[in-house]
C-alpha cells in the first residue's frame, strides 16, 4: 500500500496540470470541488489548510486526507481568417493532488496542519507539426506547495491561522526554431528547469451562529525562480555555434489571492457556500528567459504577458441525504486574466464556466470517500496575439475533471 | 470481482465516448468562389510564376510555385485540375539549382550548384541556355523563366529561351509567340505577373545590355504598353476574371542589397571602392548596388601591369560595369519600373481586374529599425539574404515559404475584389532556406 501510494505520488509529481484562469488550478479539495470550489467561509474538512487556515481550528476531529483529480483537457484551434488551418492539442492528462493533515489535542484551541497541494500548473501539448510550432510545441509547469500551518481558536466563534508555503516545481518549454536542415526538419529548443519559491497563506474564520459563517483568506504571491535551468537546442549543424546549449534563468510569479467566503446552514442537512476570489494576476507582466550564453545572437528572450487582476465567483451546496451520504453541486465563473492581444498557445485562456457535482460517503466513523466531477467550458476566443508573440487565431477549450479523495479521522 | 471489472470496463468505455463527444469544436469558416470562376485557372508569367527558385527550375520548386499553391486553394471553391510542366521524378533536378553547403570562417554562405539532369542530349544549346526535356501537353501554369513582355510578342523567343522552347511542339519553335499561347489558353480565371524581366535582365547584368541580345536592355515603354494591353484584352475576351501583379523595384531584393558598398569598405579598413560606370571609373558610394554574384570577385588579387592589385580597391582595377548597378542605372530601372507598373495598373483598371501590387507589398515589409515588419506565427520575414526566410539562394526568387506568402497575398486580393472566401494556406507547411 505504501509503495503504491508512493508510486501514485510520483506519477502526480511527474505529470502536469492544466490551467484554469491563467494557470491557477482550482482543485484543492474533493468536497469543495463538488461545491464549485467554495469553502473559504466553511470549516468543512482538512482542506481548510488551503481554503482558510483560520477555519482549521474549528474542525472537530483530527484527520488526514489524500485526494487527486484527473484533468482531461482538449483545446481546438482555428487559424486567423482568411486562413482555415486547424489544430487540436494533445494534452497529457494532468493529475494534481492535495494531501492534508490536521492534528490537535481535543481540549486545546491550537491546531497544527500540513498541506501538500498543487495550486498552479499547466500542461499543454500542441506537437511539432502544428501551424504555431514556432511559438510552442509543449509546455508543462508545476508548482507543489508544502504548507505547515498553525490555527488558533479565539473563543467559540473566531479562528485565525497561517502557514508558510514552500513551493517546489519546474518548467519545461519546447518549441520549434524556424531554421530548417537539409531534410526540412525544424530546429528545436527545450528549456527545462526546477523552480522554487516561498510564500504564505493566512486566514480568519468567524462563525457568529449555527446558520452562518464567514471567512477571509490571503495567499501571498510566490516567485518561482529557475536558477540553473538547461537550455538545449537542436539545429542544422552549420548553425550549431549560434545555438549553444547553455543555462537559463527565469522567474514565474504565482499571483497572490484574496478570497471572501460565506457559509449558510439553513438546516442541519444543507450547507450553501459563496466565495468571491480576487487573483492578482497583474504580477505576471512578462515571460523572460536569460541565457548563460548568447542564443542566436541574443542573451535573452522576452515576451509581454500583462495579465490583469480578475475575480472568480463561486457558488456551491452540500445536502446530507443521510448521515453517511452527501450530495454536492456548484459552479463558478472565472474571468480570464489574459487581455486582448495577449493570447498565447501556452495558456489559450478565456472566460470560463465551471459546473461541478460530487458525493461523499462515510464507510465508517473514521473512513470517508469523496468524489467529484468538474466540467469547465471556456468561451471560444479569437485573438490576434499580436502583443504577446503568441499564435493568433480562435481557441476553444473544454476540460473534464473527475476526482477522488479518501480521508481518515481520529 | 470479475463482474466489478466488467462493469468498470463498460463505465470507462462510456466515459471515453462521452468525452470524445464533448470535444471542443470551432465552426469551420465558409468557403466560396464569390463572383469568380476557377474552373480553368491559367497562370501567366515568368520565373516567379513557374516556381523558379535557388537559381533553377526543378521539380520541387515547381511543386511549390505560387500558382500551384493557389490552384490547391481554388479547388476548395470549385476550381479545376491544374497542370504544370513538371520535370519528372527521374529528372527532378531540372535545370539544376543552388544549395547551401556551409559557411566560411567569416560567416559568408558557401553555395554549390546541383547539376541539371533535364538537359536534352544531342541538342544544340539555345542562346538562352541548354535545351531541356520537352513538356508539350497542355498546361495551366504558363510561367516561363526569362519571359518578358517584349519577348512574349515575338515567335523568335521560342528558339531563344529553353523554358519556352520545352513547352512548344517542334514545329512551333520559332513560329509561335508566347502571346499566341496565351491567346489559346482560354482561362476562366488567370493570374498575370509579367514585366519583371523587362527590367531585371538589365539589372542583373549590372546595367550592361548585350548588343547581341535584343532582350537584354530595358524594354521601351511604347512596346511594353502595346503588348501588355493587347495581352490583357486577349485574356479577358471570354469574360475571364483575374489578378495582375506589379513589378517590385530592384532595390527591394537581396541580389542588389546584400553586398553593400559600406559593408565592403568596412571589411577592408574603410578603403575606397572603385567602380566602372558608363562615364568612367569613380569611387563607389552607398547608392551604387553591388550584385550578389560580384561578392567573390571583390578583393581578388589581380595582376595589373606587373603589380598585384585587389579587385575594386584601385582605379586601375575597379569593379567592372557588369559587376555593379551604379546609381544612374538604378535610377533608369526605377523610372522604368514605375512606368511599367503604371501601365499594368491602368490595364487592370480598364478591364476591372484585381491588382496585387507586389512592389507596394515588398516596400511594406522592409524592416524598420532593423526589426521585421512581416511576422507570421512568430516567424520574421524580411528581404534579407538567407536569414530573411523569403528569398531563395539566388537572391531574386523566393523560397517555397516566400511563394506561399505571395500566394496568400494573391488570395487576399482575390477575396476582396471578387467577394470570394478562399482560405489562405499555412505558410509554415512550406520550406524556407535549408541549412546544412
Amino acid at each position: 500500500m505504501k509503495r503504491k501510494l508512493l508510486t501514485f505520488l510520483g506519477c502526480a509529481l511527474l505529470s502536469g496540470m492544466v490551467q484554469a484562469g491563467g494557470f491557477q488550478v482550482n482543485l484543492q479539495g474533493q468536497k469543495q470541488i463538488g461545491m464549485g470550489h467554495t469553502g473559504t467561509g466553511l470549516a468543512l474538512d482538512e482542506a481548510s489548510v488551503f481554503f482558510n487556515p483560520g477555519a482549521m481550528s474549528h474542525l472537530r476531529q483530527n484527520g488526514f486526507q489524500l485526494g487527486a483529480s484527473a484533468i482531461i483537457s482538449k483545446i481546438a484551434y482555428l487559424e486567423t481568417a482568411p486562413g482555415n488551418t486547424t489544430a487540436k492539442s494533445d494534452n497529457p492528462t494532468g493529475t494534481p493532488f492535495a494531501a492534508y493533515g490536521v492534528f490537535g489535542k481535543e481540549e486545546s484551541n491550537l491546531r497544527f496542519g500540513l498541506g501538500v497541494y498543487t495550486p498552479f500548473g499547466s500542461s499543454v501539448k500542441w506537437g511539432e507539426e502544428w501551424i504555431g510550432r514556432y511559438g510552442l510545441n509543449e509546455l508543462s509547469l508545476q508548482a507543489i506547495f508544502i504548507q505547515p500551518t498553525v490555527s488558533y481558536k479565539i473563543g467559540d466563534k473566531i479562528g485565525i491561522g497561517a502557514g508558510v508555503v514552500y513551493s517546489t516545481g519546474g518548467v519545461n518549454l519546447q518549441r520549434s526554431i524556424p531554421v530548417q536542415d537539409q531534410q526540412g526538419n525544424d530546429g528545436h529548443a527545450e528549456l527545462d528547469g526546477n523552480a522554487s519559491g516561498w510564500g504564505y497563506n493566512a486566514g480568519i474564520y468567524f462563525k457568529p451562529s449555527d446558520k452562518f459563517s464567514v471567512g477571509l483568506t490571503y495567499r501571498s504571491k510566490v516567485e518561482m525562480k529557475v536558477d540553473d535551468g538547461d537550455a538545449t537546442f537542436r539545429v542544422a549543424s552549420s548553425l550549431a555555434s549560434r545555438f549553444p546549449n547553455t543555462s537559463f534563468e527565469a522567474t514565474l510569479p504565482l499571483p497572490s489571492n484574496i478570497t471572501l467566503g460565506l457559509g449558510f446552514m439553513p438546516s442541519e442537512d444543507l450547507t450553501i457556500a459563496v466565495d468571491v476570489q480576487r487573483v492578482n494576476w497583474s504580477a505576471y507582466d512578462k515571460l523572460r528567459f536569460d541565457y548563460g550564453a548568447a542564443v542566436n545572437g541574443s542573451t535573452f528572450t522576452e515576451s509581454a504577458r500583462n495579465y490583469e487582476d480578475v475575480f472568480i465567483y463561486r457558488l456551491g451546496a452540500e445536502y446530507k441525504v443521510t448521515d453517511a451520504f452527501a450530495l454536492r453541486a456548484g459552479g463558478y465563473y472565472d474571468n480570464t486574466p489574459v487581455q486582448e492581444g495577449y493570447l498565447t498557445p501556452e495558456t489559450p485562456d478565456a472566460n470560463a464556466i465551471g459546473i461541478s457535482g460530487g458525493l461523499g460517503y462515510a464507510i465508517s466513523e473514521n473512513f470517508q470517500i469523496d468524489a467529484s466531477f468538474l466540467y469547465i467550458s471556456k468561451e471560444e476566443r479569437t485573438d490576434l496575439s499580436n502583443l504577446s508573440g503568441g499564435i493568433g487565431g480562435t481557441y476553444k477549450t473544454n476540460v473534464y475533471i473527475p476526482g477522488l479523495a479518501v480521508s481518515y479521522k481520529f | 470481482m470479475k463482474k466489478y471489472f466488467k462493469t468498470s470496463g463498460l463505465a470507462v468505455l462510456a466515459a471515453a465516448a462521452f468525452l470524445t463527444a464533448c470535444d471542443p469544436e470551432i465552426d469551420a469558416p465558409e468557403i466560396s468562389k464569390g463572383d469568380a470562376d476557377f474552373t480553368r485557372y491559367v497562370a501567366i508569367g515568368n520565373s516567379l510564376t513557374a516556381g523558379f527558385g535557388d537559381g533553377g527550375l526543378y521539380r520541387e520548386s515547381q511543386l511549390n510555385s505560387f500558382p500551384n499553391i493557389l490552384a490547391g486553394q481554388f479547388k476548395l471553391a470549385g476550381g479545376g485540375e491544374f497542370t504544370q510542366p513538371l520535370f519528372s521524378e527521374d529528372q527532378k533536378n531540372g535545370s539544376g539549382y543552388l544549395k547551401l553547403t556551409g559557411f566560411t570562417a567569416g560567416g559568408s554562405p558557401i553555395i554549390t550548384r546541383i547539376p541539371a539532369d533535364a538537359e536534352r542530349p544531342n541538342t544544340p544549346a539555345l542562346p538562352g541556355g541548354k535545351a531541356l526535356t520537352k513538356y508539350t501537353d497542355p498546361v495551366n501554369n504558363l510561367g516561363v523563366p526569362g519571359m518578358s513582355v517584349k519577348g512574349s510578342a515575338t515567335p523568335l523567343f521560342g528558339a531563344i529561351n529553353p523554358y519556352f522552347e520545352r513547352l512548344l511542339e517542334p514545329n512551333e519553335v520559332g513560329t509561335k509567340s508566347y502571346q499566341q499561347v496565351i491567346g489559346e489558353s482560354n482561362p476562366t480565371f488567370f493570374t498575370c505577373w509579367l514585366g519583371n524581366i523587362d527590367v531585371l535582365t538589365y539589372a542583373t547584368s549590372g546595367g550592361v545590355a548585350s548588343p547581341a541580345n535584343p532582350f537584354s536592355g530595358i524594354t521601351d515603354q511604347p512596346t511594353f504598353n502595346a503588348v501588355y494591353n493587347s495581352m490583357i484584352t486577349n485574356l479577358v475576351k471570354n469574360g475571364a476574371k483575374g489578378v495582375v501583379a506589379t513589378i517590385p523595384n530592384v532595390t527591394l531584393i537581396p541580389f542588389f542589397t546584400t553586398v553593400t558598398v559600406p559593408l565592403v569598405r568596412a571589411a577592408a579598413n574603410n578603403a575606397p571602392l572603385y567602380i566602372t560606370t558608363d562615364t568612367g571609373v569613380r569611387e563607389a558610394d552607398s547608392n551604387d548596388l553591388i550584385l550578389l554574384t560580384t561578392q567573390a570577385a571583390i578583393g581578388r588579387p589581380d595582376n595589373v601591369g606587373g603589380n598585384t592589385i585587389p579587385h575594386g580597391f584601385h582605379p586601375a582595377n575597379a569593379l567592372t560595369d557588369a559587376e555593379v548597378l551604379d546609381k544612374a542605372e538604378v535610377g533608369e530601372i526605377k523610372d522604368a519600373t514605375i512606368a511599367f507598373n503604371n501601365i499594368i495598373i491602368s490595364a487592370a483598371n480598364a478591364n476591372n481586374l484585381a491588382i496585387f501590387d507586389v512592389n507596394a507589398f515588398f516596400q511594406s515589409i522592409q524592416p524598420v529599425d532593423g526589426k521585421a515588419v512581416l511576422v507570421v506565427n512568430t516567424v520574421n520575414y524580411t528581404p534579407a539574404f538567407i536569414s530573411g526566410n523569403l528569398f531563395s539562394l539566388d537572391g531574386v526568387h523566393l523560397t517555397p515559404r516566400g511563394y506561399a506568402l505571395v500566394a496568400n497575398e494573391f488570395i487576399k486580393v482575390i477575396n476582396t475584389k471578387y467577394n470570394a472566401k478562399i482560405p489562405t494556406v499555412n505558410v509554415n507547411a512550406y520550406n524556407a532556406v535549408l541549412f546544412p
